[in-house]
């Protein structure tokens, strides 16, 4: 229910975050204050963006390979 | 009180709950629903300022390792060749993960067997040790499951390394890209592969903490409404209960099922 919806959310979340603790420690480290901030803060939402991309396609060719067909059951238990 | 420690909004709309709720029940409905999270020390151990006390987390891992190999090493004494019901119970738990393996690795894989069914049945038993009621669910805190994702993560990098070299940088460039985007993709690359073991960590964490917190929360509500409308959250707690086993094995699927999709990566080089 609640597995494919939740793994996509915590994708581009995570890279947002990752992204801005990066350009943050970076900015610190070397006394750049905003910028790279400002910089890994999109570069992590074009990483989040590209997980959630590669996290689909991985899910479809899961569902695609299910012995189920999508329609009657897309269970996330199903992991015999 | 303990619960005082924690600020949290959930904290606060059960403490609500509880002054709302009926006196009588004062005593019960005044933990909070994070509680359960609590870690504490068992035996304080201190070496050169350093705190490494064995903690309640530490006896459940015990458990859970002790029970996994007690339980796999008794249903298999037997080896009988019809396999009797824990006999098959463990057969199908390897066949799973060797399966897993081969499907997502390749036979390259089967090496690291030991490591991913290890990882599995750790995960699996925390998540499922943790929906015995007073028990402690070791999967729950974010330091457990960074160090086995960390763990997942340096070994896949470390065997990239090893298996293919600085050619193993290649995974960082994406191919047929214009020469002037190169740099810019091969950051986001950089950063989507350091992404990982947060996002495995973070996502087995989110989960086992939601589903106990919420678990624990309409609890509460059962005590507060008691027994004229306590009936409807106490339905709901039990289907609850029935998900959250469901998502015991979910999440270790999960968590299982990403590691062998790393490791294909740092095997087979490719996305």
């Amino acid at each position: 229910m609640s597995g494919f919806a939740f793994r996509i959310g915590i994708e581009l979340v995570v890279a947002l975050m990752v992204g801005t603790g990066i350009g943050w420690l970076l900015d610190r480290w070397w006394g750049t204050e905003p910028f790279l901030l400002l910089l890994f803060f999109f570069l992590g939402a074009a990483a989040g963006l590209l997980n959630v991309v590669r996290t689909a396609r991985e899910m479809q060719k899961q569902l695609a390979s299910a012995p189920v067909p999508p329609s009657v059951a897309v269970d996330e238990d199903d992991e015999r | 009180m303990a619960g005082e420690t924690v600020e949290n909004d959930v904290g606060e709309a059960a403490a609500e709950i509880a002054q709302h709720g009926s006196e009588a029940e004062h005593g019960a409905a005044g933990h909070s629903p994070l509680e359960q999270f609590q870690i504490k020390r068992l035996i304080p151990i201190d070496i050169a300022g350093i705190d490494i006390s064995f903690t309640n987390s530490a006896l459940f891992m015990l458990i859970a390792v002790a029970l996994v190999t007690l339980f796999l090493t008794y249903a298999m004494h037997g080896r009988a060749i019809i396999p009797g019901r824990l006999q098959s119970i463990a057969e199908l738990s390897y066949e799973f993960i060797a399966n897993m393996i081969r499907e997502n690795v390749g036979s390259e894989g089967r090496r690291y067997f030991p490591f991913i069914f290890t990882l599995f049945m750790f995960i699996l038993f925390g998540n499922l040790l943790g929906m015995i009621p007073y028990s402690f669910t070791y999967t729950s805190h974010i330091i457990v499951t960074f160090a086995l994702a960390a763990v997942v993560f340096i070994g896949v990098t470390v065997i990239g390394f090893v298996r293919h070299g600085a050619k193993f940088l290649k995974l960082f460039v994406p191919s047929g890209v214009p020469m002037f985007l190169l740099p810019l993709l091969v950051m986001i690359e950089i950063l989507s592969y350091l992404t990982r073991p947060i996002s495995l960590s973070v996502r087995l964490f989110a989960n086992m903490m939601a589903g106990h917190t919420m678990l624990k929360v309409f609890g509460g509500f059962v005590v507060a409404l008691g027994v004229l409308a306590g009936w409807a959250p106490l339905a709901f707690v039990v289907a609850l209960t029935g998900l959250e086993i469901g998502i015991a094995f979910l999440q270790a699927y999960v968590f299982t099922i990403l590691t062998c999709i790393y490791l294909n990566d740092a095997i087979n080089l490719h996305h």
